[in-house]
C-alpha cells in the first residue's frame, strides 16, 4: 500500500529530469504553439468579410481559415511595429499615432493609408 | 452602398488578446489604437481576398482556395507570412481529417444507441404503470387498518 501511495503522488523524491518538464505534462504544451492558435478569430466573421467583396463567388473553407490566420499574423505584426514607435517615445501605452507612424513607415502597410480618417 | 464593408469588424476581445500576446508584458493599448488595429485587420482581409480572387480568376476558378490566398500574401509583400501559414494549413487539414473520422465514428455509435434506447424506453413505461397501481392498493389497505 505504501509503495502505491508514493507512486501515485509522484514527486519530490523522484526527479525525472529538469523541473520544467513536470508542469509541462499537466498544462498543454506551449511548444506546439500552432495547436493552441489554430483559429482564434471566428471563421464566420472572416467569411462575412470575404463575401462582402462583390467579385468573389465562393471561398473554400481552407481559404477562409488561412485568411483568418493571416489576419492574426497581421495584427501581431502591426502591433509590434507600432510598439517600436511607442518605445521610442518612451511610452508603455500604444496610441493611435503609433499606428499611423507604423503605417507610414512600413511599405507593406501602404494599403492602409487613407483608410483611417 | 449604404454600409461600407469595413464596418464588419472582428471581435474586439480576440483582437485585444492577440495584441497583448504579441507585445511584452506591461504594455497597454489605448481604445483608439485597438479599434484602429481591428479596422486595419478587416481591411487586410478584404484586400487579401481581392488579391486572392485575382489568382482564382487567372486559374479560371470560381472558388477561392488556400493557394490563392498564399499567392495573394506574396503579392502583398507579406512573404514572411507564407511559411507560418503553410504550417497552419497543414495542421488545419490534419485536424479536419481527425474531426471527420471522429464524427463518422460518432454517427455509427449513435445509430447503434438509438436502436437499443427505443427498446429500453418501452420497458420503462410498463414499469411505471405497475408501480402506480401498487401504490393505490397500499393506501387502501392502510385506511382499512386505521378504521
Amino acid at each position: 500500500m505504501a509503495a502505491a501511495a508514493t507512486a501515485g503522488s509522484g514527486t519530490p523524491q523522484e526527479e525525472e529530469g529538469p523541473g520544467g518538464e513536470a508542469p509541462a505534462s499537466q498544462a498543454q504544451a506551449p511548444t506546439s504553439a500552432t495547436g493552441a492558435r489554430l483559429s482564434r478569430l471566428p471563421l464566420a466573421r472572416v467569411k462575412a468579410l470575404v463575401k462582402a467583396d462583390p467579385d468573389v463567388t465562393l471561398a473554400g473553407q481552407e481559404a477562409i481559415f488561412i485568411l483568418a490566420r493571416a489576419a492574426e499574423l497581421f495584427v501581431e505584426t502591426i502591433a509590434k511595429d507600432a510598439y517600436c514607435c511607442a518605445q521610442q517615445g518612451k511610452r508603455k501605452t500604444l496610441q493611435r499615432r503609433d499606428l499611423d507612424n507604423a503605417i507610414e513607415a512600413v511599405d507593406e502597410f501602404a494599403f492602409l493609408e487613407g483608410e483611417f480618417c | 452602398m449604404a454600409e461600407r464593408p469595413e464596418d464588419l469588424n472582428l471581435p474586439n476581445a480576440v483582437i485585444t488578446r492577440i495584441i497583448k500576446e504579441a507585445l511584452p508584458d506591461g504594455v497597454n493599448i489605448s481604445k483608439e489604437a485597438r479599434s484602429a488595429i481591428s479596422r486595419a485587420a478587416s481591411v487586410f482581409v478584404l484586400y487579401a481576398t481581392s488579391c486572392a480572387n485575382n489568382f482564382a480568376m487567372k486559374g479560371k476558378r470560381k472558388t477561392l482556395n488556400a493557394s490563392d490566398v498564399l499567392s495573394a500574401m506574396e503579392e502583398m509583400e507579406f512573404q514572411r507570412f507564407v511559411t507560418p501559414l503553410k504550417e497552419a494549413l497543414e495542421a488545419y487539414r490534419r485536424e479536419q481529417k481527425g474531426k471527420k473520422e471522429a464524427s463518422e465514428q460518432k454517427k455509427k455509435d449513435k445509430d447503434k444507441k438509438t436502436d437499443s434506447e427505443e427498446q429500453d424506453k418501452s420497458r420503462d413505461e410498463d414499469n411505471d404503470e405497475d408501480e402506480e397501481r401498487m401504490e393505490e392498493e397500499e393506501q387502501n389497505e392502510e385506511e382499512e387498518v386505521d378504521n
